[in-house]
């Protein structure tokens, strides 16, 4: 038999006193230790401010010596490790689980699917399970989990100051629903969140049933049922238009923002993209006209841009209306038409572009789409479906989908209820209205009339502190329910984790009042779908697996135009033209692109990230036209410098000054901050809903102002008759980019589609690398080097050296070659990559303050850019640019020039291509962020992770460490950065690894290691609905990036650096119609590199020395 | 001169040297002993709240590793076992010993058992079990002769270069997958190591990172 050892036992000493390996810590911990660490450093610390040199060495010196004898920092400190007493089943520690859910946001729900982590999650992408939206997301959706974990939600019910258990705030609502069970609910009402779904639909009917009298009513404060109603109205049958962009070869967007802000942008995007996408061999793309007062993104991916008053739009609309009449083989009554015209009299726009733009919309009828915008009012969608209608689309590019009639009442409607004393008991689920509701209705003061005001909300807000009892409420992710998709799909809502603060859900609480019992939200749910949409619950298990329940998109139905019913509603609609002035302005008012109507207040990711257009951040502003911001004496009109490379808006050392500019309307005014912004109407403020809270969290405070205060039940998106005046004083504005131009170089690639026809290999024409001797993409000879030789066979398989460089680069003998290629010509620059990097990435968040300073931490960046084309250039602001969008970020360029300066090898390559950053090796000299000419490298000056925003400039012994709650929702694959480290764009180095592992661990004893094309997708790559990001292997040459790379639009930035950046772009192309006034034969960026850089059109002859002098100088300026 | 310095100021000179011969040498060896990674990790051998033996159950009864370190082949973690994994036998072997309290006393309460960590890797560190045991690298190779130890100690570096050297040569290293969670399984010599490890790599197209992206993220 084998001898073996008895076991040590440990004896109570061991157990409870000091042993081996704590001997020191105990050392550390002596009393004399301790008085001098507590007395000493704290005054030696204070008085270094008297620069008392001597006394600073001393009590340095000291301390050094201490910490030196306690050795504190080496010591091992002991940790645990704490498995599970009753494994669960699925759990592999370590291994991420996915579960279906979805995120209701008004009448367009984003499905998802969330990653977690041992039951936390930490990430959400789309559920590519479904057809519309097939895996993209939005910034909102990722932005989300971020509000899970906030420190700031309400964590508590609190009845008039009481707080309450939860069985006192479960005895709370039975003993409401009691009070109104006897008399059928009478003086009992909701306000609610319109958020359509099958339990919400079900719990209706039974308030209905038990408590006939009790009112119901829904308010959203960026309201999207006008085309709903208007095709209730039009078509005769509650239906609602549905796009399909795929389809439309030619699109005339009324104000709308099909591509960001509308209901269902994911899956028009998507569409949008599908047609727009060029290959090589087949060069043919959608066209988009696009009237708008806001420089909104689809404004910015339109070929034909123009800038128009919201109010002017229906008047737009009738003539655009009558000349497709005009334009179609219908015979149209002549009366109509004149209708139509008199309707559009007097509006200040170029007839042509309109009669050009109708005729285009004609001959591609079948294939031609008129979409409006929702807060357009009733007429403009008439006129849409009746313009669609004479399009031939009904059937290919506009379905109508049977939709429920939505029977519930309007704010105002309940407001008046309310005046009438008929309402006792108000239960507001969700919304915020004493913040939000339209100013003419007082709602703050209409809510205190009222005995008892019963609030579910995530957050203790505006709405809360006037109401009786707040109630917390959970997280969706924390939540059972369900929603119903734009289609009509009901999508899943599942519990990620159990509630954190122990919150309710919409239906919970619905069920308590209404039938006067606690259940579960599951049971509520399940009764509720498997009773609504029949099946067992073998098929709700499928539901939440699947995330929806297939077949319940609802199908296109046919429809007619009552034509007659048009008419009427034009005859009417009192359309016309406003005639704008200084004295007379229209105020627009958009839902944020960031904090959408207020609800992501508190959200740091939001908050920080920059408006796609006006790259601000943490405010909003007035953006004002050129033209009014000289006229407001903001802008200085005649400069002798170049203006158009200028930013109009004053920036002191990289600061935007914004000057304070009042606006008044109804006798109602407003202060905030003017921002300057080209492409806006004359005569028309825009201004972003969803700032200036007065009760929101440590986040959300005291960002930007609130511009509901002007904003009324007929003017919710736009209001005329408004003045303004400066009335001096200056606000900080934060914005991330006050750089507008390119000067001339070729950063980014655009041209029109008929030139790219004509001169496939433009990009290889622009820039320096055109003149430079062949470094990427050119051979000797000039010609393409991809042509010939494809890049697998030489330069990746080690046989030729790299670009020449001195510095020595490494070999590339990785199994994989990874790379990148962005589709400049589909991504619209909507931001969602923004967020889903920092969310993948533990991407700190680092206040108003820092980014004022230039110190965000975004690893991906879109950079925006301003183009007005040649001429335009002298010194005045263009009126109405156009925008070019490019997400950037960090290259991994094979010839790296930030790592040739790195003292410390911190940065270097790897053998698979990446220019990987070594955290724990970084000593913080920046040298290389100095070096990167593509400015993408991140420093943290802070510890953003380990300090509050606020206190990061306090001294060492300030308060540290993360929130336990933020913790949760950092990537456990991802390395949490500390202050003093650079950091970058990794490439998402923990999927590809994750995947070459999982690729491995398959192949076993095989050499099946390769990772097939499409299993990685970077966080940018995954979330992206335009599918404008494409990451992979470049060795293999059957790829999708590799083929992507092969397109003669492919191009590298900066290339002349030879760089050689893995990361390459797409050129943008637009597709102008010829016959349109505002025609460009080239995009205006194109035209001012030709300008700038000399290049003559026609651009490939030889050139004159001169030119490349011109070149050179316009490149030492920067 | 005499004057100026009095007698004993003869012996300063070697005083002084033999002053900085021992400041020097207590910093040498101080530095040796705290701040070297074997001062930190090998040898490491904390005392478990339950003594339990991987050489009676990994050694003399022959358990496999993956009965209890069950998602070693699948996870980057190898996980701890679970109470209600020690339970499966017992809840009939030795179910009054003294020493089993704490785990029986889990089992009821559902609260784990505070396992003392013993082998740590830095928080930037990602290494992963999964890719290595199914290629064909033996727990053995990190983690020594574990089941003959009665105590677990840290008995490799785990040091990046303890790392790097296999990284860079893991011909040395490889063994069949069927002898991976065989601790007692030794190459028949050096040279029959090197000849089949070799083979392993070549057909198995084992090229593991050895730059910072394999680990660091």
């Amino acid at each position: 038999m084998k001898k073996f050892l008895k076991h040590p036992e440990p004896n109570e000493s061991d157990l409870k006193g000091p042993h081996y390996w704590r001997s020191l810590d105990e050392l550390a911990e002596t009393d004399g230790f301790k008085e001098y660490l507590h007395r000493e450093f704290p005054e030696g610390a204070s008085e270094i401010e008297g620069v008392n040199r001597r006394q600073f060495m001393k009590v340095m010196s000291a301390s050094f010596a201490f910490a030196g004898v306690g050795l504190t920092g080496c010591r091992r400190p002991e940790k645990y490790v704490m498995p599970y007493s009753k494994q669960p089943e699925e759990i592999i520690h370590g291994k991420p689980l996915y579960y279906a859910s979805a995120m209701p946001h008004r009448n367009d729900p984003v499905p998802l699917v969330a990653e977690t982590h041992e039951g936390r999650p930490t990430k959400l992408e789309g559920n590519s399970l479904l057809k519309g939206s097939n895996g993209s997301t939005d910034q909102f959706a990722q932005a989300a989990i971020l509000d899970l974990y906030d420190p700031d939600r309400s964590k508590k019910t609190v009845q008039e100051g009481r707080t309450l258990s939860e069985a006192q705030r479960t005895d709370y609502l039975v003993s409401v629903s009691k009070k109104y069970a006897e008399n059928g609910g009478e003086g009992l009402a909701f306000l609610a969140e319109g958020i359509p779904s099958v339990t919400r639909a079900a719990q209706l009917k039974q308030l209905r049933a038990k408590l006939p009298k009790a009112i119901w009513a829904e308010y959203d404060a960026i309201d999207t049922s006008n085309p709903d109603k208007a095709a209730a109205k039009v078509l005769g049958k509650s239906v609602r238009p549905v796009y399909d962009f795929s389809k439309a070869e030619r699109v005339l967007s009324l104000e709308a923002d099909f591509l960001y802000e509308d209901p269902n942008h994911l899956q028009y995007t998507r569409d949008f993209s599908k047609a727009r996408r060029v290959e090589d061999d087949h060069a043919s793309m959608n066209r988009l006209y696009a009237a708008e007062s806001y420089y909104s993104i689809t404004g910015g991916m339109a070929d034909h841009r123009l800038r128009i008053a919201s109010g002017d739009i229906p008047a737009f609309t009738a003539l655009v209306a009558a000349a497709i009449l005009e334009h179609s083989n219908e015979s149209a009554p002549p009366d109509a038409i004149e209708a139509l015209k008199s309707a559009g009299q007097g509006l200040d726009v170029d007839p042509h572009w309109i009669d050009e733009c109708a005729k285009d919309l004609v001959e591609h009828s079948g294939h031609a789409l008129v979409v409006a915008g929702p807060h357009q009012p009733e007429i403009v969608h008439v006129l849409t479906i009746a313009m669609n209608d004479v399009l031939q689309a009904q059937g290919s590019t506009v379905n109508y989908l049977a939709i429920p009639e939505n029977t519930a009442l309007s704010i105002s409607d309940l407001a008046q209820s309310i005046e009438q004393s008929q309402v006792k008991t108000l239960v507001v689920l969700g919304g915020n209205p004493v913040y939000n509701a339209p100013a003419d209705l007082k709602w703050a003061e209409v809510q205190d009339k009222i005995d008892e005001v019963v609030r579910l909300s995530e957050y203790f807000d505006e709405t809360s502190e006037k109401s009786d009892c707040h109630i917390n409420a959970a997280h969706f992710l924390e939540s059972w329910g369900d929603a119903v998709a734009f289609d009509g799909t009901v999508l899943a809502i599942q519990p990620m984790i159990l509630p954190l603060f122990q919150g309710l859900t919409e239906c919970e609480v619905l069920e308590m009042i209404v039938n006067g019992e606690a259940k579960e939200g599951y049971s509520i749910v399940l009764d509720a779908v498997t009773g609504t949409l029949g099946g067992d619950a073998k098929a709700f298990e499928k539901f939440l697996h699947d995330g929806f329940w297939a077949g319940t998109a609802k199908s296109p139905v046919s429809v007619s135009l009552n034509r007659r019913a048009a008419g009427n509603i034009l005859s009417s609609s009192g359309i016309a033209a406003q005639n704008l002035s200084a004295s007379n302005l229209e105020l627009r008012f958009i839902a944020d692109p960031s904090l959408d109507d207020g609800r992501f207040n508190n959200n740091g990711w939001l908050q920080e990230c920059p408006d796609p257009v006006t790259k601000l951040t943490w405010d909003n502003a007035f953006l004002v036209s050129p033209k009014f911001g000289e006229e407001l004496g903001i802008v200085s009109g005649n400069t002798l410098v170049k203006v158009v490379s200028k930013n109009p808006n004053a920036h002191k050392r990289g600061k935007e000054q914004g000057h304070i500019i009042e606006v008044s309307v109804g006798g109602k005014t407003l202060k905030g901050p003017a921002h300057v912004q080209p492409g806006l109407p004359d005569y028309t403020i825009v201004v972003s809903l969803g700032y200036g809270r007065e009760v929101t969290g440590r986040v959300g405070e005291g960002s930007g102002f609130s511009a509901y205060s002007l904003r009324t039940s007929t003017g919710a998106s736009s209001i005329s008759g408004v003045t303004a005046r400066t009335v001096g004083g200056i606000q900080q504005l934060a914005d991330t980019q006050e750089h507008w131009s390119m000067e001339g170089r070729a950063i980014m690639r655009e041209a029109n589609l008929d030139f790219y026809e004509e001169h496939s290999d433009f990009v290889d024409h622009m820039g320096m690398e055109s003149h430079s001797p062949p470094i990427l993409g050119l051979d000797e000879q000039g010609g393409n080097r991809r042509d010939t030789v494809p890049l697998q066979e030489t330069i990746l398989a080690g046989k030729e050296n790299r670009g020449n460089s001195l510095y020595e680069t490494p070999k590339f003998t990785g199994d994989h070659q990874w790379g990148m290629s962005i589709d400049l010509n589909t991504c619209t620059g909507c931001n969602a990559c923004v967020i889903a990097c920092q969310s993948e990435n533990n991407i700190p968040v680092v206040g108003r303050e820092q980014v004022l300073r230039g110190r965000e931490m975004h690893w991906i960046r879109l950079d925006r850019y301003y183009s007005a084309g040649p001429g335009k250039d002298t010194n005045e602001i263009p009126a109405n640019p156009q925008v070019s969008i490019q997400p950037m970020t960090c290259q991994h360029c094979e010839n790296a020039p930030c790592e040739s300066v790195c003292p410390v090898n911190a940065t270097v390559h790897d053998e698979e291509g990446l220019n990987v950053m070594a955290y724990n090796r970084c000593v913080g000299t920046r040298y290389c962020a100095n070096n990167c000419p593509y400015k993408v490298r991140r420093f943290n000056f802070f510890d953003w992770n380990d300090r509050e925003m606020d206190r990061v400039y306090e001294g060492p012994l300030a308060p540290r460490g993360m929130d336990e709650l933020k913790k949760m929702s950092k990537n456990p694959e991802v390395s949490v950065r500390m202050r003093g480290v650079m950091e970058k764009c990794t490439y998402c180095v923990q999927r590809i690894q994750a995947a070459k592992i999982d690729r491995k661990v398959a192949a076993r004893d095989s050499g099946d290691i390769k990772v097939p094309d499409g299993t990685i997708k970077t966080a940018c790559q995954q979330v992206c609905p335009a599918e404008a990001i494409e990451f992979g292997d470049l060795s293999d040459p059957h790829s999708r990036v590799s083929k992507l790379k092969e397109s003669n639009r492919d191009y590298g930035v900066l290339a002349y650096l030879n760089t050689r950046p893995r990361t390459t772009y797409l050129a943008k192309l637009r597709n102008p119609n010829p016959l349109m006034p505002d025609y460009y034969d080239n995009p205006l960026s194109h035209m001012e590199y030709n300008e700038a850089s000399g290049h003559a059109e026609g651009h490939g002859e030889s050139h004159a020395d001169a030119e490349h002098a011109t070149e050179d100088s316009g490149h030492n300026g920067h | 001169m005499s004057t100026i310095f009095p007698k004993e100021a003869n012996k300063a000179p070697i005083q002084i040297v033999i002053a900085l011969l021992i400041v020097g040498a207590t910093v040498t060896a101080g530095f040796t002993y705290y701040l070297t990674p074997k001062y930190a990790r090998v040898g490491y051998q904390p005392i478990q709240p339950v003594p339990f033996e991987h050489s009676l159950h990994a050694g003399e009864l022959g358990i496999d590793c993956r009965y209890c370190h069950s998602q070693v082949e699948k996870s980057g973690h190898s996980n701890v076992p679970s109470t209600n994994t020690c339970m499966n036998c017992h809840n009939q072997v030795q179910i009054l010993s003294e020493k089993l309290q704490p785990v029986r006393d889990s089992f009821a309460s559902g609260e784990p058992i505070p396992w003392v960590q013993i082998h740590k890797m830095p928080d930037y560190v990602y290494f992963n079990h999964s890719v290595h045991v199914n290629r064909g690298v033996s727990c053995f190779e990190c983690h020594g002769q574990i089941n003959e130890m009665d105590v677990v100690r840290h008995e490799k570096p785990l040091s990046m270069a303890f790392c790097l050297e296999c990284h860079r040569n893991p011909e040395e290293k490889l063994r069949p997958l069927d002898q991976v969670f065989n601790l007692d399984w030794r190459p028949e010599s050096k040279e029959a190591q090197l000849k089949d490890g070799n083979l392993m790599k070549e057909h198995w197209k084992v090229n593991p990172p050895t730059s910072c992206s394999g680990c660091h993220r």
